[in-house]
């Protein structure tokens, strides 16, 4: 292994996001706050509680898997896209460095940056409302997963777009619209039985579902469910990443 | 001694289907200085790309010090430094912090008085703690050597160092180049301009239409290839030349005191003795006579028109 290629690859990307530090920080922080304001006031007045837990420590987790989704989704892609469309790949694809080594270098900070933004919303939610997480270990295996897998997502995006626009497509109109479509604010049990079975094929309802069982024991689905949904979800984007590097999937001519 | 670099039948068909290099076979010896001549299109980085790895062969294979550089690309690339042709930096990024960056990528540890010591050759010192947006083009170029060499390779490949930079810049770089040369550093360059290649090279190839038409060491090249010229200056003007000296193809200036002949040095016979005797048969007198050898400019001309046809 080349850990010296890993750890330079990982710097320099936690480099650009300690280099935008504020808005890295300021702005996860800044929309949660309005969640907590918009939904927890405005909707929290209406459904006081869910299964018994308040509203508003209800839609945490669904917040939380938000913003790590899609921070994951934007710093992965990004990562890799900047390079391809600046033309600094081409120090990446002549150095000795495998594949496995560039992902873990792209993806392991994709993931860290997701993490600590997580970390920071839930922090943050503790100003609002009162949790306790009865599963501290699965809450954070969860959120681990979640920011490894999406980033991994990320890196394909980054991969396969081949412009700007190819990079935010993916985020807005398939994962955000999945996000919010998959309890992160309300209980599938809420929905009438039709979406409640549609529901039921939003991977992200899995996500969602087993983070919140983390937090407060209840859930939309088994626990097991969620777990295989996210572990075969990091198995695929796995095996994409590896066909990318074995045929030089748009990383070469 | 075998090769440091070893390109086999190598043949590289890019995706639209252009053919950019056809069986190409090179060996780079260790420590020498090759330039690679050609013009736009010929496949020049075609070729170092695909060295580097960042391109994938068609068919064929190539080694770095004895390592393929597919089944054994670590240790092949260790000893790979690559100075691209186009300026790929990050703006944002600082000097220093992208000369770091390369080191690590490339599996060595942190060395910081190494790398001073490339800053400081490449005057980028001063500037090591700027960002790379804030630098002109000639700078930003350095900065590209400096990643280059900061994991100290073995082998370097420059590809048109000097296109669009100025004096100063060419020359420093020719000075780098001959102090790597004096560390044992093999080096690579692509251009396509000739001085370049005359001015620095121990031996240039010459490739056009993804061929390579030769490879030879300069002065051999020079020789083998050159064309030279005896001006002979008379000691009264001439009207025409006359048919005796018709065999000769000399060319008349126009106030008709100057006759030119070009001659190969390659050939058997030069022809200068006939001539010198044939003009003082014609009764012709002189004054001066002078010979020229042709640049690597007119060879490399020569053999592109050759292939061309
Ligand atoms: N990615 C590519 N796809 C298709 N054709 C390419 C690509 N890169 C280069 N070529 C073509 O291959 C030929 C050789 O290009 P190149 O190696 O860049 O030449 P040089 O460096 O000698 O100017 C050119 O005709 C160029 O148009
Ligand atoms: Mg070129």
């Amino acid at each position: 292994m080349n850990w010296y290629g890993i750890r330079a690859i990982y710097r320099f990307e936690m480099a650009r996001f300690f280099r935008s530090i504020v808005q890295s920080i300021v702005s996860p922080v800044l929309s949660t706050s309005l969640y907590f304001v918009v939904f927890g006031a405005a909707i929290g007045s209406r459904i006081q509680e869910v299964e018994g837990v308040s509203y508003g420590a209800f839609i945490v987790p669904g917040l939380i898997m938000l913003s790590v989704l899609t921070q994951s989704l934007q710093n992965a892609s990004f990562g890799i896209y900047f390079p391809k469309f600046i033309g600094t790949i081409y120090e990446i694809l002549s150095a000795p460095v495998s594949a496995l080594e560039i992902v873990i270098g792209y993806v392991g900070a994709a993931a860290t940056k997701s993490l600590l933004i997580g970390s920071i919303i839930l922090v943050t939610s503790f100003f609002f409302v009162d949790i306790t997480i009865q599963h501290p270990f699965w809450m954070l295996a969860f959120l681990v997963l979640t920011c490894v897998s999406f980033s991994l997502l990320g890196f394909i995006i980054g991969i396969w777009a081949k412009s700007f626009e190819q990079l935010n497509l993916v985020p807005l109109l398939v994962v955000t619209p999945l996000v919010f479509l998959g309890g992160s604010f309300y209980s599938i049990s809420m929905l009438p039985p039709i979406w409640q079975s549609i529901s039921l094929f939003n991977p992200v309802l899995y996500l969602v579902s087993g983070f919140r069982w983390a937090f407060f024991g209840m859930s939309d689905v088994p626990v097991a469910a969620s777990l295989f949904a996210i572990t075969t979800f990091s198995a695929v984007c796995l095996g994409i990443v590896w066909w990318i590097f074995k045929s030089g999937y748009r990383l070469k001519t | 001694m075998s090769a440091i670099v070893q390109v086999r039948d190598l043949q590289k068909t890019y995706d639209g289907g252009f053919e950019a290099l056809k069986r190409v076979n090179l060996d780079i010896e260790e420590g020498e200085i090759l330039a690679l001549l050609g013009p736009n299109g010929a496949g020049k980085t075609t070729l170092i790309s695909t060295i580097c790895g960042i391109t994938t062969p068609t068919s064929g294979s190539i080694s770095v010090g004895g390592h393929d550089v597919i089944d054994d690309f670590r240790r092949a690339r260790r000893l790979v430094g690559l100075v691209p042709q186009e300026i790929n930096l990050e703006p944002f990024e600082f000097v220093m912090n992208t000369v770091r960056f390369s080191r690590g990528l490339f599996g060595k540890g942190r060395n910081d008085a190494y790398l001073e010591q490339i800053l400081k050759d490449l005057s980028l010192w001063d500037k090591r703690g700027g960002r790379i947006a804030e630098l002109s083009g000639g700078m930003k170029r350095r900065v590209l050597i400096a990643k280059a060499l900061s994991h100290e390779p073995r082998v370097l490949f420059l590809d048109e160092p000097t296109a669009g930079v100025d004096v100063e810049l060419r020359k420093d770089m020719w000075q780098l180049v001959e102090r790597l040369r004096k560390d044992g550093v093999t080096i690579i360059l692509t251009t396509h301009y000739i001085e370049e290649a005359e001015a620095i090279a121990d031996r240039v190839g010459v490739i056009n239409k993804g061929e390579i038409l030769l490879i030879e060491d300069k002065a051999a090249l020079m020789s083998r290839m050159g064309q030279k010229e005896m001006r002979i200056e008379l000691t009264e003007s001439i009207e025409t030349v006359p048919e005796s000296l018709g065999d000769y193809d000399l060319v008349r200036s126009n106030d008709g005191r100057v006759l030119t002949y070009a001659y190969q040095t390659t050939s058997t016979r030069t022809g200068i003795t006939s001539l010198l005797k044939d003009l003082q048969a014609a009764g012709i007198g002189l004054r001066d006579v002078q010979t020229s050898q042709s640049s690597l400019e007119d060879i490399f001309v020569n053999l592109v028109k050759e292939s061309a046809k």
